[in-house]
């Protein structure tokens, strides 16, 4: 070897858009200097499917469904807020009755969502035998909204003014039943998840934020809660009945007295909100059988609704909390049929930029767990594409996964 | 120095008011009952002209130093675009939280307005975001791409006008039921099983 | 090290599994002629889980009662239902359908109904068991 200095250059990884660890195309590249991550890019816009402009030229009802659409895990939380919005322009009061109907829902959901993502956290650290567990688990709570809505994923039960279906006495012994079983299911979980070894060291100091880059980014949902900072909808601006209800923020101090910012922390967040949603969800039941029957919806008549919604005008908000973050639709109507402007804003977008400093300074293998750790909610892929010095070799789905998986075996032995 | 204390609804109309006088163009609030209680949820709505918006975004965050971002929503009207940046302040105690909501109207024949990515580095996406669909113009913008629509997209077509420049000669209705159209691929079908018989 | 898991996984090499087996052997190339096969007796099914009651599938229409309102197209999202102006009655594409059932909802003389059948993958999508008249 010849005196002269050698130089060092770090390599260009891109990944996506389509890849293993999203279940989302998303395309990140990445600068590597060998298995560390020096920087990180991101570009979107993958699975554009212009569905404001295709809701400006429907009616409000044809709208609910169109939004129901934008994404199949926070099926609920979309229709929802465009009611919201809706609603508050009209002035519509929505009945009693449906606030805690709409409550029911909305934890309903959030429990499969965070079991979704469980499963599927367990099976990019490697443990594919835990990502069936969950899902088992998962499977009476789908059980338990087909029996509700009919149907498991997209339930088409908001109207603009309540919802379509009540809750009667005889349905709620089967919501009983359920309940008990994901109570004594989530020990388990909880037990295997956090007591672990192997997740703790797989996920413990690995994709870290801090609480000063949470508030800058402006972050939401468990990925903002998990570094400290305390922002929910459903508590700062309560809606539906989550303003009677009784619960607080979950940060990962709860469990632990400290909060870092890293997977670990995300994980416990997640499975904490899962215990409230069950809470929640024995409260909202309890008052129901409490309450009279009456309505569910303001406005029966669908023909009248529509025509009292095409005699109103404003602008209009409507936020809610969905299992990933904050979901904020803004409504503008002008007398006419369609909307005359409709903006969504899904809670994955304000959380994409907070994925570059996490990444800084992580390993290759690393990548599937961080990214999935913030449960990015946009499409699925599986190629990488790897430039060294001028070469290109590409990384299957496969390939990368089988990556993160050889880590956990090195950090078992 | 940020004071730690909450304002009320007027109190926070008047501070911005005293601040920035006869520039803020209308101002109002909104109170909707929420829940079977019937609690108040509060909105503000400011209307701005554009040479004051990021002092005012400057005077927000000192109202509030964790004041969050959510989106900004935009459309065209007539001879102008207005943009709206929507905000939220107070977050972190139960049910004390205010959406204050800032329109800046822009002319179309010069629509530009300041980033306020140095303040709040996650408007970033939004602020992309409005110069592909609706034309504006942001000044100073950390990164100038395009984040929803691909590169290949024709340069002046913007997809959320309602003007000339909209996008409504490239779409395309790929299906309509109709008897015609069962008849005609029906007799397509019938023609390539007998070929493949 | 997967100390935690061991009981269970043991505990469940010996328990009935959670899942249904799938209905056929191998996979019809046509779900509807394999389910009128099992209807004649041609071809044996495992039998899917009972749906629920209130369940969205297949529409029934019942062409008496339908009285040419045209309320169930003003609501349809998907753009399913087409009218038949010569004797004013509609016609549904299963195809497009999004099985949300608010024409069910909206129609004035409860003409509309949702089903409980839910197998009709086919490879046409104008077939004869897709339109319902």
């Amino acid at each position: 070897m010849s005196a002269e200095t050698m130089e060092k250059t770090s390599y260009k990884v891109p990944i996506g858009p389509i890849h293993p660890a999203l279940k989302e195309p998303v395309m990140f590249e990445f600068e590597l200097d060998g298995e560390r991550i020096q920087n990180a890019d991101v570009y979107l816009g993958h699975v554009h499917r212009t569905i404001e402009w295709t809701g400006m030229r429907r009616n409000p009802i044809q709208i609910l469904y169109l939004a129901e659409r934008i994404c199949g895990i926070c099926s609920y939380c979309h229709p929802m807020s465009f009611a919201l919005a809706v609603e508050r322009i009209a002035g519509i009061e929505v009945p009693d009755r449906a606030e805690y109907l709409r409550v029911v829902h909305a934890e309903l959901e959030r429990i499969c969502s965070h079991t979704l993502w469980a499963g599927v956290a367990a099976h990019e650290i490697g443990f594919d035998s835990v990502l069936f567990l969950t899902w088992q688990v998962r499977e009476k709570a789908l059980d338990l909204t087909e029996y509700l809505t009919g149907n498991r994923v997209t339930k088409a039960i908001t109207m603009i003014g309540g919802v379509r279906r009540d809750i009667t006495k005889e349905m709620v012994p089967k919501i009983e039943e359920t309940v008990t079983f994901l109570k004594n299911h989530f020990e388990k979980l909880k037990k295997i998840f956090l007591d672990d070894k192997t997740f703790q060291m797989r996920s413990q100091g690995c994709g870290i934020l801090s609480k000063k880059e949470a508030l800058q980014l402006c972050a939401v949902g468990p990925t903002t809660r998990a570094s400290g900072v305390k922002k929910d909808v459903r508590i700062d601006q309560p809606y539906f009945a989550f303003g009677e209800l009784d619960f607080d923020y979950v940060t990962p101090d709860i469990l632990t007295d400290e909060i870092n910012g890293d997977v670990y922390d995300r994980i416990i967040v997640r499975l904490l909100e899962v215990k409230q949603s069950i809470d929640l969800i024995e409260q909202c039941v309890e008052q129901l059988t409490g309450m009279p029957e009456g309505d569910i919806v303001a406005e029966p008549k669908i023909a009248k609704l529509l025509n009292q919604l095409k005699k109103i005008e404003g602008e209009g908000i409507g936020r809610m909390e969905a299992p990933r973050g904050e979901v904020i639709h803004y409504v503008k109507m002008n007398k006419k049929e369609h909307p005359y402007s409709w903006k969504v804003r899904a809670p994955t977008y304000s959380n994409i930029l907070p994925w570059i400093p996490m990444l800084k300074g992580e390993q290759i293998a690393d990548i599937p767990i961080v990214a999935a750790s913030t449960d990015p909610c946009m499409s699925c892929t599986n190629r990488v594409g790897i430039i060294k010095n001028g070469n290109k070799a590409i990384l299957s789905n496969e390939e990368l996964h089988r990556l993160s998986v050889e880590k956990t075996r090195r950090l078992m032995q | 120095m940020t004071t730690s204390k909450k304002l009320l609804p007027d109190e926070i109309i008047t501070s911005f008011k005293d601040e920035f006088s006869d520039k803020i163009l209308d101002s109002r609030i909104e109170k909707h009952p929420i829940g079977p209680k019937k609690t108040d949820m509060i909105q503000l709505w400011f209307t701005l002209d554009r040479s004051i918006f990021k002092d005012a975004v400057k005077h927000l965050m000192k109202l509030d130093k964790k004041a969050h971002f959510s989106v900004s929503s935009g459309y065209d009207i007539e001879d102008r675009i207005e943009i709206i940046h929507h905000f939220s302040i107070y977050t972190g105690t139960k049910g004390d939280e205010i959406s204050i909501n800032f329109t800046v109207p822009l002319p179309k024949n010069d629509p530009t307005i300041d980033s306020i990515s140095d303040l709040i580095p996650g408007a970033l996406i939004s602020e992309q975001e409005k110069q592909e669909m609706l034309g504006v113009k942001v000044k100073n913008i950390p990164k100038d791409t395009r984040v929803f629509i691909s590169e290949d997209f024709p340069e002046d077509m913007y997809p959320w006008r309602k003007d000339e420049k909209n996008v409504d000669s490239m779409a395309r209705n790929l299906h309509e039921p109709s008897s015609k159209n069962v008849s005609e691929e029906k007799k397509e079908n019938a023609d390539e099983k007998e070929e493949k018989q | 090290m997967k100390f935690s898991m061991i009981p269970q996984v043991i505990s469940q090499m010996v328990k009935k599994p959670f899942t249904n087996a799938f209905p056929s052997k191998y996979i019809p190339p046509s779900v509807t002629d394999f389910l009128k096969d099992v209807e004649n007796g041609k071809a044996t099914m495992i039998p899917p889980i009972k749906t629920p009651e209130n369940f969205r599938g297949k529409i029934k229409y019942d062409t008496e009662k339908c009285i040419g309102c045209k309320l169930c197209i003003k609501v349809c999202p998907s753009g399913t239902i087409e009218f038949k102006p010569e004797d004013k009655k509609v016609r549904f594409y299963m195809s497009r359908c999004t099985f949300c059932s608010q024409c069910n909802d909206v129609c004035p003389v409860n003409c509309i109904s949702m089903s409980d059948e839910f197998l009709m993958a086919n490879t046409d999508k104008y077939a004869e068991e897709l339109i319902v008249e």
